[in-house]
Formats: structure tokens, sequence, C-alpha cells
């Protein structure tokens, strides 16, 4: 880089100024998904990297803000490769029996499932529902929140969270259909009764 | 096992299931008389539509500035000096 371009506000030439323009976006693009902050940072900063490393072979069919979100994908989906690598095979089951006690030996309910009568929108537009997701989210374990946020946040299709997962079709099935039955509970508990319906009818 | 036997538990499965894959024609059919005759599964069914449509408008969220969800001055800092020390490398 000559004397020039060091000094050149635009940020094609002058790529620290990416850290500026778009840094924060990529931040949250990140913590959204994958919730720790200092995983959301390293992301971020190997993104930058690879952008840099990558940059001759950017073709401006795309802006660079687009450009960079493609990278931070790909690093977001790593994150979660690298992180079921180092999960426990076992850790598919630990809420199994609580999610159990919902139904009755023959497979009736037993907690039965709450009437929400919800708009997602206004309840999203609520600062603490979002609280109250994050902390439900962030109580699932680990193989059910990764495959849950690679479905509906990420949006992943299901062949692929498999292979990301390194799972076989039916166990990543069994990994959404637990996660998502965990968190219509956990909601259906802090958020929408705000009490155990057990002895609701 | 007949379709109108599945019972509540089984077809919490499958309305998930439902949400990632295309069901057999006995599955759905199995699945949407019980929804017919049971209140429960219904509700349950929609719970996850509004998990879906939760989520979606979660993920769409990052788009939106947020002052309180920004990479701090001092990240920022030490990624503009990784970067300087790639150009450097790689000049």
């Amino acid at each position: 880089m000559n004397k020039q371009q060091s000094i050149s506000n635009n940020p094609v030439e002058n790529p620290e100024k990416w850290v500026d323009l778009y840094g924060d976006y990529l931040y949250r693009y990140a913590l959204y998904r994958v919730y720790e902050a200092t995983v959301a940072e390293d992301l971020v900063q190997e993104t930058f990297l690879a952008a840099l490393r990558s940059f001759k072979n950017f073709q401006y069919r795309s802006s660079i803000k687009t450009w960079l979100t493609g990278i931070l994908k790909h690093k977001i989906i790593d994150h979660f490769r690298k992180k079921a690598k180092e999960q426990q095979i076992d850790d598919i089951e630990p809420n199994i029996n609580k999610l159990d006690d919902l139904f009755t030996k023959n497979g009736q309910w037993k907690i039965k499932p709450a009437n929400w009568n919800a708009d997602p929108q206004k309840l999203y537009d609520q600062k603490e529902f979002i609280k109250i997701l994050h902390k439900c989210l962030s109580e699932l374990p680990g193989r059910q929140a990764s495959a849950f946020i690679l479905r509906e946040i990420v949006g992943e299709k299901t062949k692929e969270i498999c292979k990301i997962l390194d799972i076989s079709t039916t166990n990543c099935w069994v990994l959404l259909h637990r996660a998502r039955m965990y968190l219509r509970r956990c909601l259906e508990i802090k958020w929408f009764t705000n009490e155990d319906v057990r002895e609701s009818k | 096992m007949k379709h109108w036997m599945f019972n509540c538990k089984k077809v919490t499965h499958l309305v998930s299931e439902s949400l990632d894959r295309k069901l057999s024609l006995d599955q759905r059919m199995g699945m949407r008389i019980h929804l017919m005759m049971c209140k429960f599964c219904s509700r349950y069914q929609e719970q996850l539509l509004f998990l879906r449509k939760t989520a979606r408008l979660y993920s769409e969220s990052s788009e939106e500035p947020d002052l309180s969800t920004q990479l701090s001055s001092e990240v920022g800092k030490r990624i503009k000096e990784s970067m300087v020390h790639f150009l450097k490398k790689h000049k």
C-alpha cells in the first residue's frame, strides 16, 4: 500500500476503514448467531483477514457489505462444525427426561399446551420478550442449540446441518424436535402463562 | 399402526419433522386427522410456527443498527492492527 492509498477514505483502498464501516454490523450479525461476545469478535476479525486475503478476487458483483457477510456466514458455520467435534454425543439426551414429563405413558399430553394467541411481530417489538427468548435459547444443550440456530436463524437446510454437525438425518430431526419442544415449553412457562400450567384444564 | 391411532407424543414428532422434510402420505394423513381432533396438538403446531416466525424476525433484526451491540473500540483497534500486520507481511 503506498502513502496516497493509506490516507484515502475509499474503503477499497484503505481496508482498515472496513472495520469502521462494517465492524458493528458484522459483530451484531455474528453475535445474534453464536451468542458469545468473544467468539463473535474473533469471527469478525477472521472475516476481515479472510477478506484481505481474497480481495483480489472480489468482482464488485455485490456490495462489500454483502461480500463480507458471505465470508462471515462461512466462518459461523465453521464455528458450529468445530464446536460439534468438541461436543460429546451424549449431550443429545440431557433434557429429554424433563420433556418426557410432558406426556403420559400412553403418549397423551400431561402438561397441555396453552393457547398463546400471539402475533410474533408485536411480541418481537418487546424487549422483555426478546430477553426471555435469549434465556431459553441459552438453556438448550450444545447440539440442540446448534441445530436449532442453524435451521431457524442461519436458515440452513436439514441436509447441510447433518453434515455440519456430523450426525445422521434421523438424529438431526430428533435434535430439532427436542430443541423446539424445549423452547416452546420454556416460553410458555416464562412468558405466556407465568406459572406452571400443569393444573390448568 | 392406523393413522387415527397416532398418539399426541408421536404427532409432536411429525409436526416438527414436517418443518424439515416432506412427510410420507401416511404420516401426513395421520397427522392431519389427529390435528383436526386434538386441540392441544393443534396449539403445539401453532407454537412451532410461532417459533419459526420469531426466529426469522430475530435473524433479520441483526440488520438494524443497535447501539447496545457494538464492537468495542478496543476490539476494533485490535482487528485493525491485525489487518495492518497482515498487509505489511503480504506487501
